[in-house]
């Protein structure tokens, strides 16, 4: 019999990413009102690292969460439950989203590249520089980074406004992202 | 009408009752947000604690022309980012990090286990009410604990924290009661 809901993989990567993209916006927001960086004031290294870190590592698991939900598909939706119009609209949302993840951390991984900081991955595995430092080329990554980010945001907005439209439908669809 | 979902072998899920739905979307949204609210608090005390200067003196802001065009801001913004962060650890009572790194990590865990407690709750497991009456209650204890230690910390970290802690307060005092009142109205009370 075809499962009900997603594979629970794909259950368990989808949550570690929602906390881990919420975390990354709340802590952005946090980090930037800290003190510039020179020798003697470090507040920005830490969460900076960690956000570079935690960004790449979201790459690595959407490419997972992917490949999971390709290869393990789960049953359609019972049809009553959901308009064509909100089937399309819940398509579109999932594709944008996922667009929308990988356009954010790979902006901010090319914007970091071209300043002078180096990533160290977990702080165990250093990257190979792929660009010298370069000012323009920074700004430019830099804010596709920022626009990306804030129309993420919006998009998870929307996602969430209708999962919670679901549960309080009761129409068993967000049964289906809950499966542990 | 909701439509009834029931896997096949050992485990059977009832229909869920609209206010387990609802509260336990409630309580996943919530518990997303909560669990990376909590992370950052938890790393903010830990990089502020560890980045002051030993002699507790904070160097003078250094703001390069390129580095305020890359960030957008002025050279006095630059300057007082670092008064800012002086400010607040003038403020900061001793016994305040470890105090608040203790109850954000403790917050942190429980406002993870109440996104795994809100998807029980919406799948209606038999042991979903009575864990998210334990679950959020203990989120409440959390807020209570950060309330009392934040109201002996000070005006300036009462004037940072203290409305924000009230408002979860109330939402966990909300949801824990949703839960006892499901779970009443289950056993027909």
């Amino acid at each position: 019999m075809q499962r009900q809901g997603y594979n629970r993989t794909a259950v368990i990567l989808h949550w570690i990413l929602a906390v881990s993209i919420f975390f990354l916006f709340v802590s952005s927001w946090w980090m930037l009102g800290l003190p510039l960086p020179s020798k003697e004031l470090t507040f920005r290294e830490f969460p900076f690292q960690l956000h570079k870190n935690i960004g790449i590592t979201l790459v690595l698991l959407l490419a997972l969460l992917l490949y999971v939900r390709f290869k393990h598909r789960p049953a359609p939706e019972n049809s009553s439950s959901m308009k064509p119009w909100m089937h399309k609209l819940a398509l579109f949302d999932h594709v944008i989203l996922y667009v929308l993840i990988i356009a954010v951390c790979v902006s901010g991984y090319l914007s970091s590249s071209y300043t002078r900081w180096d990533t160290t991955v977990w702080w165990l595995v250093d990257l190979p520089r792929i660009a010298a430092p370069d000012e323009d080329m920074n700004m430019f990554y830099s804010n596709i980074h920022l626009w990306t980010a804030w129309a993420l945001l919006a998009v998870v907005a929307v996602h969430v406004t209708g999962a919670v439209y679901h549960a309080f439908r009761n129409d068993g669809i967000v049964r289906r992202m809950l499966r542990w | 009408m909701a439509t009834s979902f029931s896997t096949p072998t050992t485990k059977s899920f009832s229909p869920t009752p609209a206010w387990a739905s609802c509260l336990g979307v409630v309580a996943i949204v919530f518990g997303v947000f909560l669990t990376a609210a909590y992370g950052n608090e938890w790393m903010k005390q830990a990089v502020i604690t560890q980045s002051m200067p030993a002699s507790g003196e904070m160097p003078a802001a250094d703001c390069p022309e390129e580095e305020l065009e890359e960030e957008g801001i002025s050279l006095a913004e630059c300057e007082y980012m670092v008064s800012h962060v002086e400010g607040i650890a003038l403020s900061t009572p001793d016994w305040f990090p470890s105090v608040q790194m203790g109850l954000a990590f403790a917050g942190m865990i429980l406002a993870f286990i109440s996104i795994i407690i809100g998807g029980a709750l919406v799948n209606h497991t038999s042991w979903a009410s009575s864990s998210a009456v334990l679950t959020f209650g203990a989120l409440v204890l959390v807020d209570l604990l950060q309330f009392a230690a934040v109201v002996n910390a000070g005006p300036i970290l009462r004037d940072l924290y203290l409305w924000n802690i009230l408002l979860w307060f109330v939402i966990h005092l909300m949801m824990t009661t949703g839960a006892i009142a499901g779970r009443h109205s289950e056993a027909g009370l």
